[in-house]
């Protein structure tokens, strides 16, 4: 296992706001990734979709373009401060190639959608860890995608314990 | 980041390929950890219990005879099956690991294949946990394994899952 992949891969790691994300995202980095130059990684972020208001809406207000254009800038700011953070976390590769992608919709058919047309090699998810009932009105996008995608998922859960020492080497 | 590596990697196989693509796949594209403790796959096969495998029951003992009386050749035979069944398994898992330098151990338990595994990633405080899936049937995408399934649900770890490429 220690020895050169000698195929190039790609690597899907798919990022949002929240911790799960990013520990999977540096998990993925110290076990997965090669330090050679064959690995790509790709970091995708699904923002939310826009949600479509008409002008004017069931109580009678007008919502405003001046409203609905910041609500877009307030989106794309989130998606530019989860890229910068997940770019921070791969700093330190020196011979990995990184690209961001942003997308929009429901992260569950972005994240298929994208693996299967950039043709990856793998793709990596954070889970949120939902119990039973969350996971029953929320779903689950690391099960959903586990399901669909046909390459292989690698699903890493955030430990619920204080960060073990494996993970504070991170930063 | 060269410091990092895995340190006890689980890879459950069973009778299908998939699991056993699961196992070359992942002796392809993980990093182990060199420096020591050097880190380990430990091959694990989950057993089912002689009772449920074997399929078929035994017919009870007619005319009113004992009823929970066992016919020890008969659990024998079911059981000494099992075993050159997982023995084939096995041989063929660390033929698939032979050529590489890795560092595995094999582990076979007993029991319901989605406890055990979580039972014994628990146990062994593993890093990562390896499965294959398989897929069944005309809606073969629409589920997963109901042993992967249940893992990686009920694992505290990260895992892995590959499904068969086709």
């Amino acid at each position: 296992m220690a020895d050169e992949a000698a195929r190039e891969r790609k690597i899907m790691v798919a990022v949002d706001e929240g911790e799960e994300s990013a520990y999977a995202l540096s998990w993925c980095l110290k076990n997965v990734v090669m330090e050679n130059d064959k690995d790509t990684l790709l970091l995708l972020y699904a923002k939310p979709p826009r949600a479509m208001y008409s002008a004017l809406d069931g109580t009678g207000y007008l919502f405003s373009t001046d409203i609905m254009a910041t609500m877009e800038k307030y989106s794309n700011e989130v998606a530019q401060c989860v890229m910068d953070k997940a770019k921070r976390i791969c700093k330190d590769l020196k011979y990995v190639k990184v690209e961001c992608m942003v997308d929009h919709g429901d992260p569950r058919d972005v994240i298929c959608e994208m693996a299967e047309k950039l043709k990856v090699d793998m793709v990596v998810l954070g889970s949120h860890g939902y119990g039973v009932i969350k996971r029953a009105f929320l779903g689950s996008v690391s099960n959903h995608c586990a399901q669909n995608i046909n390459c292989p998922v690698l699903i890493v859960k955030k430990p619920k314990a204080a960060a073990t020492t494996t993970t504070s080497s991170a930063n | 980041m060269s410091g990092g590596g895995l340190g006890c990697v689980i890879v459950a196989v069973d009778g299908g390929e998939e699991s056993m693509n699961a196992l070359r796949w992942a002796l392809k594209n993980l990093k182990l950890r060199s420096t020591p403790p050097e880190g380990s796959l430990v091959i694990l096969h989950v057993q089912s219990p002689p009772s449920i495998s074997a399929g078929l029951s035994p017919g009870a003992i007619p005319f009113g005879g004992p009823s929970d009386v066992e016919v020890p050749a008969f659990t024998a035979a079911i059981v000494a099956h099992q075993r050159r069944i997982t023995d084939a398994i096995i041989a063929h898992a660390l033929q698939i690991c032979s050529d590489t330098n890795v560092n595995f151990e094999r582990k076979v338990v007993v029991g319901d294949p989605k406890e055990k595994v979580c039972e014994v990633v628990e146990e062994l405080h593993a890093d990562l946990l390896v499965m294959g899936s398989r897929t069944f049937g005309p809606i073969k995408r629409m589920f997963l394994g109901s042993v992967s399934n249940y893992c990686t649900n009920h694992v505290q770890c990260p895992v892995i899952i590959v499904k068969d490429t086709n």
